[in-house]
């Protein structure tokens, strides 16, 4: 009866069977055919590339690079410097005078810095669906969003009879996974509520979030403190996926 | 108490190969073809089903990984303890509660997805739901990979493992590294243990099995202890340990005595001193091996002091039956010495346990009640008590190397005209016969034999037929017996005639009498035409054929030839006739009472009296008929229309009955 290290003791005993070798290198050659040898040799290709690059990466910072020279804004070659340069001056004034408007604009606007600057704007006719209802569904007055929700604890519905706007509960999202941008690493963290759907004030009011919302997610877990020394525990954060298509909400910090 | 069978484990495929066999099963097995422009129910259900079939077969792999493994509550102490020493039990703990949460998490992926699932109204958000879905699952499985590769490394271990079973007799071999324990072994059973010049040759646990008395033996052979303390042991030592401490065996303490393992006496002997307060309750065997090396007479004073010490010691554990070390130089007399001790050891244990009784009770032996003081000894007549022996072929195959060495020659015992014939291969065809054909000379006149007696017998019993058993009949007898069967058959006879006889119908069928020519009258004329008195066969006539009324019958049809009877008579009592001749015709009809007639329990004086009370009763209810209105005999219907039936969805049926 075998026991144990049989395997071995066997090959020990007797060693190998005559055509071991040969079987052996004919199995491995067959695992390159058929698909699974298409994933196998895809999946070398990938590693070689990277390697490649890795290996250039390398070669770099050892070789010698001559030094770039860049040029300043406004310098002036040698030859041309003693004249003066009113021009420039207005030239400077002109551009100081342009960025505060801008500024200002941006202000007045109340436009932050954000990750996603610009998002696709999202028809009506694809964020809700028409509910027909009555005896005979020919009143179509209520509606049915299409896209993920958040719509706070304390929610409790209208009275069916009377809400316009359907949020349903399979679409209503509590968590989202947040990134913290410098750090690169992604926490899952609550969502406290809506600031801004970039789509209209009418989708911030409803909690609807789509690409590019900003939202406001609970961050005690990460243990920020202001320099007054309290405790930060909400923080603003943008959505950077469709949460309809993937099923969960990732978003970035807004630090 | 689960069954665990650590060699019928499944593979457990490592991360990556098990998302591989998941994910192509999904793409083989559902369908793969689905277009844009369907309906969107069958995309979301298309789409579903790919989730919830890959849900579905992750869930059957890991729960099947989760079962077959052995839970180390439930398998036996000796194992779980061998188990944790191999493996380390928290980790084992670990990596299934690992593969266990991976489970539950996949389940509840599935379901939140399919929830999502259910609001898409895309084919390209369907699809992009359905990816998202099996994108995670495949995380979940990355995240398990390291426990998946460290239980296919338990997995191949533990089927590997020899299956011991703690509850059999068994014998433990121990003592230090080298001394030859596993040549020992090898002598005594048909386990091939290598055996190496080196220490720590064996390096697990190795099992053999021998016979004893027609019992088969567990022989346990374990890698060699060091004299350390219990902490510092390695695995392989600790394996030895776990034996010796779980199986309830006799060990065998080996002891080299020359030296040559690289131990010497006073080692060994430390060694044995520091284990043996595991030898407590087993019988103990010390052995001193290789005496060919060194034989006991050349050992110096304290190697003897120290082998006398080792065997008080053992004296003093054995449960007080006196006890030797043995010399031994793998001779299989000695096996012989420990193996009855040990069978000894596990019968007095049986009798001590609570369970003898049952055992007791199942045993009765009857003695014969002596009826006076003579004293009756066996009587052994002496030519059985003076013969040797006889030499079993047991004995000789014992005596050739046991079974499995030695096969008896059945051929042994042949009587044949020459001795040399007795070893020669009997051919099957010879000549294009078949030899089994010539086996006898005289087949051929057997066969004859044969086939003449067996239809002889045949014939027999044709002739014979049905007899009374054994015994046959005598003249007066089988006169009896046709009588009474003639008998029978003329009962059988007039039963049928009387079923069919006149009085079930006309005696004359209606087939011959179409004319109707046949009556009773004409029977009447006949008769008495012939001279004979026809009023008893008329009569006889009538009463077998026809019904009640015949009286009637017979008044009207006289009447029936007068003239000179009154119209009205003549129609009443045409329809009197012809009501009579209905009635009597049919005579399975039931009559209902005229209503006049008086019943005596009804309470009326006489049929006047109830012909008015009927006429009141009419008159009473008379108003109201005519006004149509609805009394307590009419149909109520309580509700027109009852909820049930009126109330409630329904598919595509409809709502006459519910």
């Amino acid at each position: 009866m075998p026991q144990g290290d049989y395997i071995d003791l066997h090959r020990k005993r007797n060693g190998y069977r005559l055509d071991h070798f040969e079987r052996k290198r004919k199995k491995e050659a067959r695992e390159s055919l058929g698909i699974k040898g298409k994933m196998i040799a895809k999946k070398n290709y990938a590693e070689k590339a990277l390697m490649k690059k890795t290996l250039k990466m390398h070669e770099e910072s050892s070789s010698r690079r001559k030094a770039d020279e860049n040029v300043q804004e406004g310098a002036v070659p040698a030859y041309l410097l003693d004249r003066e340069d009113t021009t420039r001056a207005k030239v400077c004034l002109f551009f100081l005078f342009n960025n505060t408007i801008k500024q200002k604009r941006k202000e007045k606007a109340g436009k932050w810095e954000v990750p996603l600057p610009k998002v696709r704007p999202v028809a009506e006719d694809e964020m809700f669906r028409v509910i027909r209802s009555g005896k005979r569904k020919t009143k179509q007055w209520k509606r049915m969003v299409t896209k993920a929700t958040f719509v706070g604890p304390a929610f409790t519905r209208k009275p069916p009879k009377y809400e316009r706007f359907i949020r349903p509960s399979g679409l209503r999202f509590t968590k989202a996974h947040v990134t913290h941008p410098e750090l690169k690493c992604t926490f899952c963290l609550e969502i406290i509520g809506i600031k801004k759907n970039p789509n209209g004030p009418m989708y911030t009011s409803l909690g609807v979030m789509t690409r590019g919302t900003i939202i406001e997610v609970n961050v005690s877990e990460l243990g920020l403190v202001t320099p007054a020394g309290k405790v930060v525990w909400g923080k603003y954060a943008q959505v950077t996926n469709n949460p309809e298509n993937d099923g969960c909400i990732n978003a970035v910090l807004l630090v | 108490m689960v069954k665990y069978n650590f060699k019928k484990i499944t593979v457990v495929p490592n991360g990556k190969q098990f998302v591989d066999i998941v994910l192509s099963r999904t793409q083989r097995q559902t369908p793969t073809v689905v277009h844009k422009g369907d309906r969107i129910c069958k995309l979301r259900s298309f789409y579903m089903r790919k989730v919830k079939f890959t849900e579905s077969n992750f869930n059957e792999k890991l729960s099947a990984i989760i079962d077959e493994f052995p839970r180390l509550k439930e398998i036996q102490p000796f194992y779980e303890d061998l188990l944790h020493v191999l493996y380390n039990k928290d980790h084992y703990k670990l990596a299934l509660g690992q593969v266990n949460t991976a489970k539950n998490k996949i389940s509840k992926i599935a379901m939140d997805y399919v929830k999502l699932l259910k609001h898409g109204d895309s084919l390209y958000r369907c699809k992009c739901l359905k990816v998202a879905a099996l994108g995670r699952m495949c995380t979940v499985m990355k995240g398990i990979g390291p426990s998946l590769a460290y239980l296919e490394q338990v997995r191949q271990h533990i089927a590997r493992l020899p299956s011991i079973d703690p509850n059999t007799r068994t014998l433990l071999i121990c003592g230090c590294p080298n001394v030859g324990k596993s040549s020992f072994m090898n002598k005594v059973t048909r386990a091939d243990v290598a055996v190496q010049p080196y220490a720590f040759t064996t390096k697990s646990l190795f099992l053999g099995h021998t016979d004893y008395k027609c019992l088969r033996y567990q022989v346990i052979d374990t890698p060699g202890l060091l004299d350390r303390e219990i902490e510092d042991r390695n695995i392989i030592e600790l394996c030895s340990i776990t034996a010796l401490a779980h199986i309830r065996a006799a060990v065998l303490f080996f002891l080299d005595i020359s030296g040559s393992c690289g131990y010497t006496i006073a080692q060994q002997a430390s060694l044995f001193h520091n284990i043996k307060s595991v030898f407590k309750n087993k019988p103990l065997v010390i052995v001193c091996n290789k005496t060919d090396l060194m034989p006991m007479e050349n050992l110096s004073e304290e190697d003897r002091k120290l082998i006398e010490e080792m065997k008080d010691e053992a004296m003093k554990t054995e449960m007080g039956a006196s006890e030797e070390a043995v010399i031994l130089e793998m001779s299989t007399l000695t096996e012989e010495g420990v193996m009855s001790r040990l069978l000894d050891q596990r019968v007095a244990a049986k009798m001590k346990s609570k369970k003898i009784g049952d055992h007791l009770n199942r045993f009765h032996v009857a003695m014969p009640k002596s009826r006076d003081d003579q004293e009756r000894l066996p009587c052994i007549p002496q030519v059985a008590g003076e013969k040797e022996k006889r030499k079993t072929e047991k004995d000789l195959e014992d005596e050739n190397g046991g079974a499995g060495v030695y096969s008896a020659s059945l051929k042994k015992n042949y009587i044949l005209a020459k001795e040399e014939w007795k070893d020669d291969i009997i051919p099957e065809i010879c000549d294009c016969h078949n030899v089994a054909d010539f086996v006898d000379s005289d087949i051929l006149n057997r066969l004859e034999e044969l086939t003449s007696e067996e239809s002889l017998r045949k014939a027999e019993e044709e002739e014979v037929g049905f007899e009374i058993e054994g015994e046959e009949l005598t003249e007066k007898e089988k006169n009896d017996l046709a009588a009474i069967r003639k008998k029978k058959a003329l009962l059988i006879e007039e039963s049928r005639l009387k079923k069919s006889n006149a009085q079930n119908r006309a005696a004359v069928p209606r087939k011959f009498d179409k004319d109707k020519k046949f009556t009773r009258k004409r029977m009447g004329r006949e008769l008495s035409s012939l001279g004979l008195d026809p009023s008893s066969a008329l009569n006889r006539a009538r009463s077998k054929s026809r019904g009640r009324k015949r009286e009637r019958y017979d008044d009207l049809s006289n009447d029936a030839m007068d003239v000179d009877v009154n119209d009205d008579e003549q129609h009443k009592k045409k329809k009197m006739c012809l009501r009579s001749k209905s009635r009597s015709l049919s005579r399975s009809r039931s009559v209902s009472r005229p209503p006049h007639e008086v019943v005596p329990g009804e309470g009326f004086k006489d049929s006047s009296q109830k012909i008015k009370a009927i006429k009141i009763g009419h008159k009473s209810h008379r108003k109201r008929d005519k006004a149509a209105r609805r009394g307590e005999a009419d149909r109520v219907i309580p509700s027109l229309k009852p909820k049930h039936l009126f109330s409630g969805k329904r598919g595509n049926g409809k709502n006459q009955r519910r």
